[in-house]
């Protein structure tokens, strides 16, 4: 037992050596682009312009809030963009349809997304299915009903919204847009709980090891299906936003946030220590994200091209940063070696 | 055991003055090792002594910082995997490195596939597969059989005719083969061993089980603090406390704690049966009662008392697993009823156990026991965590307070909280396991088999650890099927056979002969023999020995 005896301190830096080195080499891509973009595209500085691309990346900071809690407990939500669909069309028609006054259409959007994360509940928790497969299922079921909801997937247009409901988005308070505000404190609340109570932790020792954490007596079952919940309500937070901004609900338009969002989940756990999915990442991720987009289209590239770039210029900077985390984890590696 | 096959002459594999040097730590310091042509060869010694290291070294995988490797007497220059493997070395890994969904024949040909013309050989593969595991190995197993439908005894022996699959091996190195096996699994595993050894193929045994050292070893190479120690030369069935004795260098005069108030309880549970004990009820704080599911166990009946500690043993199959994973909610119960402290306990879920007091330390500590990508804080603290919280928010203070106590009352190294699991030997991961059983208070221990792939000195201190507990008030079951260990540390012993209660006693009144005999059903003037007299399939006469043999390891 005597070789195990080794010094914590040297140890534990050069434990964490690596995955500073991948936090940096990300943050540095990140400040490269910015440098770039402010060379390149001049109106890219401007206050209006960080400030409309801020408020543009709200939508996809709550999907990828809702899938750092998904992915943490070691499942996939593919029906995130149908729980924002279901918000945005549940808000939409319970006023425009229906007549009711906006915060009860606010609460007919977030018993929308809860909706679609219970069926996720049932069928994972309930039936046992993968979450891969059952929130697929979820997503193709979800879509077929807006389809038929709206006569073949023609929008809902409601102009005419209260302005109450109108400045959800437009409005600011404090000098904060509102947008920004509501998203924060969703932002704070999922920092706390997960990054900072005993429910991140249990939620991590499930995606982790699900038999183990569920031995150790953690209530496994009540906090997935409470997961797949919470994930529905917030995606439906961003579909109330949406169909704030727009006061049009378009069908099936949640689809195209979900990659972004899975993408920036994955960019933040690259930056962990441990590489686990976490809150402050998944930010830095959807600003990446939205760094990037906003970027691109002030240089005014061909909307092809610009996609293909988008996705080069993130390959490189994950491998970048992958490549020198592999090379201090080996370094890990050789220490685990040391104690077997 | 002393029968001498080998001939005389340059030994299969020659390894001297080895050394590696990991940041901070001298794993192995001018080591060495040599093993004869044809000879079962052991290597002992506690955990963090080198064996694995010179393995992985001997394997490739490590480059030695110094030291020569010879095979066959000629030198390899450059010790890489390709190179051993071509020299007729092959590796039985400790971990079963299968895939599930595999066939046997797809098991034991995976990466040496045979291709033809036409693609891949699947009848020939077969056909040679099956031989191997036959003609070798001695077993029958069909080669269309998927891995996930074997036992763990067969699935070993398919990772044993992975390795011999290849032309010309000379010696095979045997990594802990027997520590997910019981006793009589084990054996089928040793007489493999023993047919390669009549084919002339020698092996290289890693084991910390000393009892299976001495029954098949011709000698053994004993490694303490990074270096060949000595060589025990030959083996013969007394060899144990010797092997001990050189391995942590000094002797160990006690395995078991004495327990304070065993003699009290032998007296007051002497002559009495569970029911009358229920009768009287005092101190129970665990009883099972009439409990069965239907299918692997029926009207099983256990009761623990405060400061007591009960020990649940059988061979594998005999549903003391089951009966563990049905008392902590991890399994329902059909018939039968479980109470704590009297009360109907409702247990439909390990958390539900917890509330009530009661935690589980399971017998797969890496699979269910452990999040091994996690801290050794988080996982001591994981059962507890709302006790590390303030306000809501998790306390790094209070965790690091709690995990630190912990770690300093349990011995734990490295003394690093932050380590990630998955570092840590067996032994200590199993004190982490215990760590945070401890930290919820809780006053009913369950333990399935908390020993295997301990090391002697981790095993002693969880026996004291758990006798300690007991002496404090805590009601102890310990599910095992090593008898030395149950007649060691526990007070009454319940021995179950074919998922049935066939004896329940003071472990004073059993001598190990007996308790064997019980467990394997074949003792005699027993009310329930009818049940037992068709022995179970996987209890083969050889079960006596074997298991004998087994515990002789664990205990001297």
């Amino acid at each position: 037992m005597t070789t195990t005896d080794t010094r914590p301190g040297l140890v534990g830096a050069l434990r964490s050596s690596g995955s500073w080195i991948a936090r940096y080499a990300f943050l540095a891509a990140f400040a490269a682009l910015f440098v770039f973009f402010s060379v390149q595209a001049t109106s890219f500085l401007s206050g209006s312009n960080l400030l409309n691309a801020l408020q543009g990346s709200m939508i996809l900071l709550l999907i990828a809030l809702a899938l750092t809690l998904v992915i943490s407990s070691g499942g996939i939500d593919l029906s995130a963009g149908t729980a924002l669909d279901f918000g945005a069309w549940f808000a939409i028609a319970a006023m425009a349809t229906y007549g009711l006054p906006w915060p009860l259409a606010v609460l007919c959007a977030l018993a929308g997304g809860a909706l679609v994360g219970s069926v996720n509940a049932f069928l994972i928790v309930t039936l046992g299915v993968t979450p891969f497969l059952a929130t697929l299922g979820t997503f193709f079921i979800g879509r077929s009903l807006q389809q038929i909801g709206t006569g073949g997937g023609a929008n809902i247009n409601y102009r005419d919204a209260p302005e109450g409901f109108r400045a959800l988005t437009s409005g600011s308070t404090l000098f904060i847009p509102n947008e920004v505000l509501l998203v924060g404190i969703v932002l704070v609340v999922f920092y706390l709980y997960l990054q900072r109570s005993k429910h991140g932790v249990r939620i991590e020792a499930m995606g982790l090891q699900d038999s183990a954490a569920r031995t150790a007596g953690l209530r496994t079952r009540r906090y997935r299906a409470g997961i797949y919940i919470a994930a529905g309500v917030t995606c439906a937070v961003a579909g109330i936003l949406l169909s704030s901004g727009l006061r049009i609900y378009t069908p099936m338009a949640g689809f195209s946030y979900l990659l972004d969002g899975i993408a920036a989940v994955f960019i933040g756990a690259s930056m962990h220590p441990r590489a686990r999915p976490n809150v402050l990442g998944t930010l830095a991720g959807v600003l990446f994200l939205s760094m990037l987009n906003n970027g691109l289209d002030l240089l005014g590239l061909d909307f092809n091209a610009k996609a293909a770039l988008r996705g080069l210029v993130l390959l490189v900077a994950l491998t970048l940063a992958f490549l020198i985390a592999k090379q201090a984890r080996r370094t890990t590696a050789v220490r685990a070696a040391a104690i077997g | 055991m002393t029968v001498d096959e080998a001939p005389p002459g340059t030994p299969v594999l020659e390894m001297a003055g080895i050394s590696k040097t990991f940041p901070g730590v001298k794993a192995l310091d001018d080591a060495g090792l040599t093993v004869r042509p044809g000879e079962v060869h052991g290597l002992v010694g506690e955990n963090g002594a080198g064996k694995s290291t010179i393995i992985k070294v001997l394997a490739g995988i490590y480059a030695p910082d110094s030291g020569t490797m010879r095979v066959d007497g000629e030198e390899l220059a450059h010790v890489t995997p390709a190179a051993v493997r071509s020299r007729g070395i092959r590796f039985v890994h400790q971990e079963l490195q299968l895939v599930p969904t595999f066939s046997v024949t797809e098991s034991v040909f995976m990466g040496a596939e045979l291709v033809g013309p036409l693609g891949v050989r699947r009848r020939e593969m077969r056909t040679r597969a099956e031989r191997i595991l036959e003609e070798v190995l001695g077993t029958a197993i069909d080669g269309r059989r998927l891995i996930r439908d074997l036992g763990p005894a067969e699935r070993k022996l398919v990772q044993i005719a992975r390795a011999l699959v290849q032309e010309g091996p000379r010696l095979v190195v045997f990594d802990e083969p027997t520590a997910p096996l019981a006793a009589a699994e084990g054996e089928r595993v040793l007489s493999a061993i023993r047919r390669l050894r009549d084919q002339g193929i020698a092996s290289l045994y890693v084991s910390h089980y000393l009892g299976e050292i001495t029954e098949i070893c011709d000698r053994a190479t004993v490694f303490r603090n990074g270096t060949d120690v000595s060589v025990v030369d030959p083996i013969v069935e007394s060899s144990g406390r010797e092997l001990i004795r050189r391995m942590i260098g000094r002797d160990v005069d006690q395995l078991f704690p004495e327990r304070k108030n065993r003699a009290d309880r032998r007296d007051e549970g002497d002559g009495e049966n569970g029911q009358d004990r229920d009768a009287r009820g005092d101190g129970i704080a665990l009883s099972a009662r009439g409990l069965g599911d239907g299918a692997t166990f029926a009207d099983v009946s256990i009761d623990v008392a405060r400061g007591e500690i009960v020990g649940l043993t059988g061979l594998l199959g005999s549903g003391t697993a089951e009966v563990v994973d049905t008392v902590v909610g991890l399994r329902r119960h059909r018939t039968g009823s479980i109470r704590i402290a009297g009360r109907d306990s409702g247990i439909a879920s390990p958390a539900d156990a917890l509330e009530a007091g009661l935690v589980l330390i399971p017998r797969d500590r890496r699979h269910d026991g452990l999040v091994l990508e996690q801290s050794v804080e988080t996982n001591l603290n994981l059962s507890t965590l709302g006790r590390a919280s303030r306000l809501g928010l998790l306390s790094s203070k209070l965790l690091a307070s709690r995990s630190d106590g912990l770690i300093q009352k349990l011995d734990i190294r490295p003394a690093d909280r932050t380590a990630t699991t998955r570092l840590l030997s067996g032994g200590n991961q199993q004190k982490v396991v215990l760590g945070r059983a401890l930290a919820a208070d809780a006053g009913i221990l369950v333990l399935d088999d908390p020993t295997v792939g301990v090391d002697i000195g981790a095993k002693q201190e969880i026996y004291r650890l758990v006798a300690g507990l007991a002496d404090e008030g805590a009601a102890v079951l310990i599910a095992s099927n090593d008898p030395l260990e149950v007649l060691g540390l526990c007070d009454r012993i319940v021995v179950m056979v074919r998922g049935r209660v066939v004896l329940d006693v003071p472990a004073s009144d059993l001598t190990q002969e007996e308790l064997i005999s019980h467990m394997t059903g074949s003792a005699a003037g027993d009310p329930t023999a009818d049940a037992r007299t068709a022995a179970p399939a996987s209890a083969p006469a050889s079960a006596d020995t074997a298991i004998a043999d087994r515990a002789d390891g664990s205990a001297s």
